[in-house]
């Protein structure tokens, strides 16, 4: 599969391959039908990790489809961005939390089958609207190859015409970026003067002094300042050596 | 029949590619031992073959001929497809890497020695970069083994850090040569002899600095490897891995080593740029692969003299020094580029007469 990206984007610099449209078609088809196959596996998997990997293939896949259409600068994004940076984050925090395969669950979530229906309906007739407005629209300008999906082009396009756009959509991601810290801050901070030490244990008082040790349990909190009150440091904090 | 013979001569530029790699991988691990025993004052592998140089083929016979063992409880689909990807992607940069000048072949005519050249080859390498991390990862997961799992979770989090410095270290040369093609940036590069016009020197240090530090970090080697710190994780993401599959990532490893070498050399010391390439084409498939073999000896020594970083000294380092400091060198290349400085200096490195105007 990621081959293939290679053998796109190889035959993205060679001008002549453009024209051939029997292979255009075929790797379409090829390309498209893999990107359909892995989001169908995106649904129908069980385990979360797979979910994930087959989303990765859909969008090594769409990387593919950009390619064929003469946008090397989208498909790279897309390949560094979606397939690069969200989708390590995802399998990360499936890795760490460790989510187990899920049970089948039929009935849950049957009430929403009417508004799933719904949905896909408005999806295909905006399909239709599309290819009807594509077969009417005139033709691409014959000669001269576009040049729309350079760099070069994307750049002086994003700087100048749709500068405001762009500088908004830059507020936008500093805004989740600030709201992410407020949220995993929100758990309250340690008690004054402490500070956390990578890979020290903290242990109360109380459940050093005994002498089961061997009776410790793992009790699970969702806070710093929970922890405090269930190990009974709270305003003091001490550390068992 | 052009598109024939056009086909033909990638397919051979790839098959010469891949065996000129392959070739380096195995010197470079009896190189990386002789050389660590020389710095630790032991004499290395020097038996098979004189001064040891038929080890890497007993290494690769000993690798194809062990017990393949799989451990029971692992996810056996990934298991398999990690050390796959990680191979493949770190392969698959290779073709972007201009390496050498055009050259003149008696029947096939002048070509440029580079295997794919197009407007986003950087991106396309970084990408492909980012992919490898999954590799990595899902190895680390699919072992069913603790220590495994530590060693990928590691791994992807110092991978996904780095990259950042990584990539904001890169801008400041494409903020300055104004292209994302590789060949382009090359050729912007050369000077007096090929030497005055690297980027390194005049223009980038900062970025180059930032770059090389990033690099190691993303190869995962000392003294940022603490993916697979021997003392605390047995080996990291590979404990479970035994025979050819830990071989390949093994060679995996050292692909990538080369990866960020080929890049270090093309973006900042000038490619294929040294004394008389204009006069003799083929010097420059040579100094290109002496300015790798430079950065690989670098990795090397690194290893021999450097103690490891601690897990939160390594996030603190990349996050809070050199993210900022690329930020920095960023906003200063864009201005200096903005005031006009680089095309008057360029102008007098590359043809001597930028002083009198």
């Amino acid at each position: 599969m990621l081959l293939c990206v290679f053998c796109g984007l190889d035959s993205s610099h060679h001008s002549e391959h453009r024209e051939n449209n029997a292979m255009l078609a075929l790797l379409f088809i090829l390309f498209a039908g893999m990107a359909v196959g892995c989001a169908i596996s995106v649904v129908a998997q069980r385990n979360p990790l797979y979910s994930a990997m087959s989303l990765i293939g859909v969008f090594i896949s769409l990387a593919c489809l950009y390619v064929t259409l003469a946008a090397p600068f989208i498909a790279a994004v897309q390949v560094i961005v979606y397939a690069g940076a969200i989708m390590v984050l995802v399998v990360f925090v499936i890795m760490l939390l460790n989510v187990e395969e899920e049970e089948r669950q039929p009935l849950r979530l049957r009430s929403l089958a009417p508004i799933a229906i719904g949905l896909a309906a408005v999806l295909f007739g905006e399909t239709a609207f599309i290819i009807f407005f594509v077969q009417t629209s005139p033709a691409t300008p014959a000669g001269g190859v576009s040049d729309v999906g350079l760099t070069s082009s994307i750049g002086g396009g994003l700087f100048t015409t749709y500068l405001l756009p762009f500088e908004i959509t830059s507020i936008l991601l500093l805004m989740a970026v600030v709201g992410a810290m407020t949220l995993a801050r929100r758990g309250g901070l340690l008690p004054a003067g402490a500070g956390v030490v990578p890979g020290d244990q903290v242990f109360s008082k109380e459940l050093l002094d005994r002498k089961d040790i061997g009776d410790l349990r793992a009790v699970e909190t969702h806070s710093t300042d929970e922890a405090a009150h269930l190990l009974g440091v709270e305003g003091e904090r001490e550390e068992g050596e | 029949m052009a598109d024939l013979t056009y086909v033909a001569l990638k397919l051979v530029g790839i098959l010469f590619a891949f065996f000129v790699v392959m070739t380096m991988f195995a010197y470079t691990t009896l190189t990386e031992r002789r050389v660590l025993g020389f710095i630790q004052g032991r004499l290395g592998p020097n038996r098979v073959g004189p001064q040891g140089l038929l080890q890497p083929v007993a290494d690769l016979v000993k690798l194809m001929t062990k017990e393949d063992i799989v451990p029971q409880k692992s996810t056996r689909f990934v298991y398999f497809l990690a050390p796959f990807i990680v191979t493949t992607t770190a392969l698959m940069s290779i073709i972007v890497y201009p390496f050498g000048p055009e050259v003149h072949l008696p029947i096939i005519g002048t070509f440029p020695m580079v295997i794919a050249r197009f407007d986003v080859a950087l991106l396309y390498v970084l990408g492909v970069t980012s992919v490898g991390v999954y590799g990595i990862a899902l190895a680390g997961w699919s072992s069913n083994n603790k220590y495994s799992l530590m060693g990928g979770l590691r791994s992807s989090a110092q991978m996904i850090s780095y990259e950042l410095a990584l990539g904001l270290g890169l801008v400041g040369v494409i903020l300055q040569s104004g292209t994302l093609d590789l060949y382009s940036i090359v050729e912007q590069q050369s000077g007096h002899l090929g030497i005055t016009g690297w980027n390194a020197i005049w223009v980038q240090p900062l970025g180059f600095l930032i770059y090389l530090i990033a690099a190691i970090a993303e190869t995962n080697r000392v003294p940022f490897d603490l993916p697979e710190a021997e003392t605390e994780l047995v080996a990291g993401f590979h404990t479970e891995y035994s025979a050819m599959k830990f071989g390949l990532f093994f060679v995996a490893e050292y692909l990538n080593m080369f990866t960020v070498s080929m890049l270090a050399t093309t973006l900042f010391l000038g490619g294929w740029n040294g004394p008389f390439v204009h006069q003799v084409p083929w010097l420059g498939v040579f100094y290109f692969l002496g300015k790798v073999i430079f950065f690989l000896f670098l990795y090397i020594w690194l290893r021999g003299t450097l103690p490891r970083f601690r897990f939160d000294q390594l996030m603190d380092f990349g996050w809070k020094f050199l993210v900022p400091l690329a930020i920095i060198n960023i906003v200063f290349t864009a201005t200096l580029q903005w005031a006009g400085v680089f095309d008057y200096v360029s102008k007098f490195l590359k043809t001597g007469t930028g002083w009198g105007g």
